[in-house]
């Protein structure tokens, strides 16, 4: 197994060799299909992992394999790589997506300026994706963490002579910085205490007592259980980041200038899933404290995304923050403690949004080809509102927007429903049951379920509101929609297969039950103990407890309140009975604030960076008019007069200093030079010499 | 010491007994050679020396044993110094093929006195009696001597060798003096025994002092140790390139081998050889010694490498300076420290190598070993000039190069070991400052000053440039995929004590 494990990291890294470095030479001979044929059978090595995990059906089973890498005497880190069910599950979603968008790049990438590096950026990607699946430690993730940050930046700004690719490149790539910060630092001071990195050994020692032990002699006598939180924090700071979560998540919707597979590969179903991940491995060793912060950032992020994409016009935008809102149902259950059903909506989540990303790609390769036809370069291929009425003229990406809009708006018979249900149902048990946490102490807990119906509400809403406005009602642009054709089978095959992922028997086999997640997921995947034992941990036994009573009220809430967003985007937009303009007129200030993503950018500019800038320049303003002016020249020639006199004894004494260590070695090396005299008879009386010196010396 | 004994410590014996076989072969081989095709009995000695090289890797070392009436020690330390040894021995055959020096000369002997000189320094490094240890300490100097006059009609090689044979033929009269004190003081020729009789405390302060001063003459003109490094510069001038190369290296290697081992077994503390928790034997302070030793090198070797202008004495000087570090870890001799030593060996071995290899090929390109000759040569010569650097910068000590490495466990070692040798280390790291100036010189030289940009590229023989990047890689790399060299010489750290 790790040797299988060690190929599915490997191949796709060697795939970035070749298309970087031979792929040029062999792109009129189809050079691409080397990479998907690797993507392909890193596949399937990654099935038959699941196979033998399937077989095996044991929640507890692991493996590591670990190297030294760096031996300091006291500090050592160690590589190596891990392997559980979350792994083999987490490797299998990555191989599945990966190969899919390799073969779907085949057609959508066609006669791209960089094809090759394209497939290059695509399997460096790969390679750091499975190296943050299969890291055993802090460490290794952060490696693989900044290296899968680096391809997404590559792949955000291939089309790098647009100006706003560039940028979002750019953006991507700071704002995840901010984000790394913080887990470094949780990073480091883990490793202070715990004298380690790795995932099995933290979880131990602090199991052990040895957080308790060093934590308040290394850090000035602060409360262990209080810098745990702290270190739980910050290293979740990474995810923050890398997920997306709010208030880190700007850079996400403009990171969809990349490639729209890319978009589907790294911004909806992989990377950015990453941060989710690192969640789930460090979830043992959170506190009751740190666990209440994941919730209700990640409990904000899905209602606050959610209510942005309502007014989106742009395809890719709409799913963008669709995927943000998604992330923060992740990242809520696994605060409220729902691990298991965190991890499932990840994988559940990254079938339906990934093919949802894929099929908007179909679309905009279908507007584009049509505006290419009529040689129009001014009108805007994402924008739904020249779409319309393309049911008709695609059907295949039409019946997979619908597969997989049902998935994400928690419809039952559907993947998203059990996942999200699951989800629902954990936020329901968090406030009923659980009394640690400074969300429960301060009687805040119910806002998760509010935010979780809530945000299930909306989500149903613009999920159709999307479909009606793409496949529905009247073409607005009858010119572009007479040119439309569905996409060739490269791109609807792979459409095809993940539609069928986002059915509920997948992940329920062998049970058929389609309103329980009870199956092989839920058998292969459960929620570790907590390793915590300085203070309040959290209480896994009673929250599951909860779990079970919540479970048919959440159920049917989440139906009602999915049915309740459905029939609101029927009105609007299917049957016009509400006309959507006048709603936004009367929601006013509510509907120009979604519109414009509740102004963040503007804050981030207005109210960070432009200030900064401003203290910037006022700082150099005040170091010119005031420093420079009255102090500098005012006392400028004093400190002329002055200056020959200390310049006189800086040349004698410091110069002199340097300089004079060089000359008493140039000099030393000069006269000790001259001792080899190249007379034998000489050398044997300095070797006397200084042996009787060394007898003599150590004698008295 | 009965037949079955003897064959049963035959079948620990058989790398030498490979060594042996193959030397004989050469010399006959090289019987039925023309001059012009002696070349043929290097190929046949590089190629034994390979497979000597594969049957210590196989051998087994796991249970440490003293053979032939414990005149030799088997044990991985042993093993470990050999490894370096043939290894360094066959690096520089294959550097001797490209040799100008030696071109159109009968070289078949050259390459047996190299065979015999590795076989001398397998029984030093494995030698545990004062007989044996003498005569491989012999068996190394004479074939020394052999080599260093190799290039009979040139005076400086004569020169060089009369020098060396007189030095050599001094030190080790000396160390005949400490040994038969202490054969005579002990009643043992074992170094066991010998340590046996020496705890007993029975033998006066300044007699133990007296023997010490004396062993270490003997052992400290081996490693070139100032002040006992006097014969180093004349004859690493005058010794064929490739010879001066292996002299620097391989009985360095060998030396520091004899050194700790006799240091560690005969000099230390009743019962407690085993490295985890020893102490000198009282009355005999010699990691004081070993301490000024070590200063004094480092301080005379890099002060006099300063005023170098030709690379070769440059590198002669610098090789005393890193006589003087590894003397460092030496001092501590615990699991670290010997450790430590060892790494430092193995870097050594490739830094220096690699540096002079350049420069080998640098005088039979530009015929000049003038460093202010290497002016602009990183262009002139792109890839020889990036593999300089690369050797210059690990011979400094700056990361993320081996040599870095290299001496970072040698500062931990003392370090470690407590406070009282923290000024070693300071000393150390102010050598390495001193150190940067002159190897910076070579690379200064190489890409700054004066350019003139030539017109066309220089590039050494393909299999000069694979040789060179054998010798770079691990020096780049080997830290980065978790430095599996440092965990094998951990691992050999393990001594014979009956």
């Amino acid at each position: 197994m790790i040797k299988l494990a060690l190929f599915i990291l490997f191949l796709p890294l060697l795939s970035f060799v070749l298309q970087i470095f031979f792929g040029r030479r062999f792109e009129e001979k189809k050079g691409e299909w080397v990479s998907v044929g690797i993507q392909f059978s890193t596949l399937i090595m990654s099935l038959v992992m699941l196979v033998m995990m399937l077989s095996r059906s044991d929640p507890d089973f692991s493996l590591e394999l670990h190297q030294s890498w760096l031996d300091l005497g006291l500090f050592k880190i160690d590589l190596g790589i891990y392997i559980d069910n979350i792994t083999v599950i987490m490797l299998n979603v990555v191989a599945i997506i990966s190969a899919l968008v390799h073969l779907y790049s085949t057609a959508y990438m066609a006669g791209d300026v960089r094809y090759s590096r394209y497939f290059g950026f695509l399997g460096i990607f790969t390679f750091s994706m499975n190296g943050i699946v299969l890291a055993n430690s802090l460490f290794m993730i952060y490696i693989f963490w900044e290296l899968v940050g680096l391809s997404s930046y590559l792949l955000i700004g291939h089309w790098w002579e647009k100006d706003s690719a560039a940028n979002a490149g750019k953006k991507a790539f700071i704002t995840n910085r901010i984000g790394d910060i913080g887990m470094f630092t949780g990073m480091l001071i883990i490793a202070t205490v715990l004298g380690t990195f790795n995932f099995q050994l933290i979880g131990e020692r602090i199991h052990d007592g040895m957080w308790a032990a060093n934590a308040g002699m290394l850090f000035g006598g602060i409360e262990p259980h209080k810098l745990l939180t702290i270190a739980g924090v910050l290293v979740f700071m990474g995810a923050v980041g890398k997920s997306a979560q709010f208030p880190l998540h700007v850079w996400l919707p403009d990171a969809m200038e990349g490639p729209t597979p890319v978009s589907a590969l790294i911004h909806a179903a992989t990377m950015v899933a990453a941060g989710v991940y690192l969640t789930v491995r460090i979830f043992p060793f959170l506190t009751a404290d740190a666990m209440a912060t994941i919730a209700f950032i990640g409990g904000f992020t899905a209602i606050y995304a959610a209510t942005i994409a309502i007014t989106q016009n742009d395809i890719k935008k709409v799913l963008a923050y669709s995927t943000v809102s998604q992330l923060g149902y992740m990242i809520m259950a696994l605060g409220t403690g729902a691990y298991v059903a965190g991890f499932f909506h990840l994988v559940t989540h990254a079938m339906f949004k990934g093919a949802l990303f894929l099929a908007s790609g179909s679309v905009i390769h279908a507007m584009h080809h049509s505006l290419h036809k009529l040689k129009d370069h001014e009108t805007d291929p994402q924008d739904m509102r020249n779409m319309g009425g393309l049911r008709s003229k695609m059907p295949i990406t039409f019946g997979v927007f619908m597969v997989t809009t049902a998935a994400i708006s928690g419809i039952p018979l559907f993947s998203g429903f059990l996942s999200k249900d699951a989800i629902l149902a954990g936020t329901w048990a968090y406030a009923a049951n659980v009394h640690d946490g400074w969300l429960a102490h301060l009687h805040l807990a119910w806002i998760l379920p509010v935010f979780g119906f809530g945000a299930a509400a909306i989500t149903a809403f613009y999920m159709f509101r999307l479909i009606f406005m793409t496949f529905y009602g009247e073409a607005k642009k009858p010119q572009i929609f007479k040119h439309i054709k569905e996409s060739p089978k490269a791109m609807t095959v792979p459409l095809v297969v993940l539609a069928v992922m986002s059915l509920f028997i997948v992940f329920t086999l062998p049970s058929v039950n389609p309103i329980s997640d009870h199956g092989w997921f839920t058998t292969v995947v459960q929620a570790p103990e907590s390793a915590v034992t300085t203070g309040a941990a959290f209480d896994l036994e009673n929250f599951e407890h909860g779990l079970h009573a919540a479970h048919v009220p959440a159920m049917v809430t989440s139906i009602i309140v999915a049915g309740l967003g459905i029939l609101l985007a029927v009105l609007v937009y299917l049957l016009g009975k509400i006309s959507a303009d006048n709603l936004a007129a009367k929601l006013g200030a509510l509907y120009r604030g979604s519109y414009n993503k509740w102004y963040m950018d503007e804050f981030y500019i207005n109210g960070i960076i432009r200030p900064f800038l401003k203290g910037c320049e006022a700082l150099g303003r005040f170091d010119l008019d005031f420093y420079d002016h009255y102090l500098i020249n005012g006392w400028g020639r004093n400190v002329k007069r002055t200056s020959k006199g200390v310049g006189l004894a800086d040349d004698l004494i410091v110069d002199g200093a340097v300089n004079f260590s060089g000359i008493v070695f140039q000099w030393l090396g000069w006269t000790l030079k001259f001792i080899q005299t190249g007379k034998i008879q000489n050398y044997l009386i300095f070797v006397l010499i200084g042996a009787t010196l060394l007898f003599v010396v150590n004698v008295f | 010491m009965n037949l079955n004994q003897i064959m049963t410590d035959l079948s620990y014996f058989i790398p030498e007994m490979m060594l042996t076989v193959i030397l004989l072969m050469v010399i006959v081989f090289d019987l039925f050679q023309k001059a012009e095709t002696s070349i043929r009995a290097g190929y046949l000695a590089l190629g034994g020396l390979a497979l000597v090289t594969l049957s210590l890797v196989g051998q087994d070392v796991s249970t440490p044993t003293g053979i032939f009436s414990n005149m030799l020690a088997v044990d991985g330390f042993g093993r470990y110094i050999k490894l370096v040894v043939t290894i360094g021995a066959m690096l520089v055959m294959w550097m001797s093929f490209n040799s100008n020096e030696l071109k159109e000369r009968r070289v078949g002997e050259y390459y047996v006195l190299i065979l015999t000189l590795v076989l001398g320094m397998f029984f030093l490094a494995s030698a545990t009696h004062l007989l044996s240890i003498y005569i491989a300490l012999e068996m190394v100097s004479i074939m020394s001597y052999l080599l260093s006059g190799y290039l009979k009609e040139q005076m400086r090689s004569n020169e060089a060798s009369i020098k060396y044979v007189v030095f050599g033929a001094f030190s080790s009269g000396i160390l005949l003096y400490g040994f038969s004190l202490l054969y005579g003081l002990t009643g043992s020729a074992d170094i066991v025994e010998i340590q046996a009789a020496l705890a007993a405390g029975t033998i006066s302060p300044a007699l133990m002092l007296l023997i010490l001063v004396l062993v270490l003459v003997g052992f400290g003109y081996k490693i070139a140790a100032v002040p006992f490094h006097f014969w180093t510069p004349d004859v690493y001038e005058g010794a064929p390139a490739p010879i001066t190369a292996f002299l620097s290296v391989a009985p360095k290697a060998a030396g520091f081998a004899i050194i700790i081992r006799f240091f560690n077994v005969a000099f230390s503390n009743a019962g407690n050889p085993n490295l985890e928790a020893w102490t000198a034997l009282e009355n005999m302070n010699w990691q004081a010694v070993i301490g000024v030793l070590s200063v004094l090198s480092m301080t005379v070797g890099n002060v006099v490498a300063l005023q170098q202008t030709n690379i070769k004495r440059m590198l002669a000087y610098s090789s005393i300076a890193h006589a003087g570090y590894m003397l460092l870890g030496v001092v501590v001799a615990d699991q670290t420290g010997i450790a430590a030593i060892l790494y430092y060996a193995a870097i050594y071995m490739l830094m220096n190598l690699g540096a002079f290899f350049v420069a080998i090929h640098i005088k039979n390109a530009f015929d000049t070993e003038d460093i202010e000759d290497y002016q602009s040569l990183g262009y002139k010569a792109p890839v020889l000039g990036v593999l300089m650097a690369i050797f210059m910068f690990s011979l400094t000590g700056l990361p993320p190069t081996g040599g870095f490495v290299a001496k970072f466990y040698l500062f931990r070692a003392l370090i470690e070991y407590g406070d009282q040798y923290f000024w070693l280390a300071l000393i150390g790291l102010v050598n390495g400052v001193i150190s940067l100036y002159y190897y910076m010189r070579v690379v200064k030289a190489m890409y700054f000053g004066k350019m003139e940009l030539p017109g066309s590229v220089h590039n050494a023989p393909l299999n000069v440039t694979i040789l060179l990047v054998i010798l770079a890689l691990p020096l780049l790399f080997g830290w980065m995929i978790g430095d599996p060299l440092s965990a094998y010489a951990q691992d050999a750290v393990q001594f014979f004590i009956k």
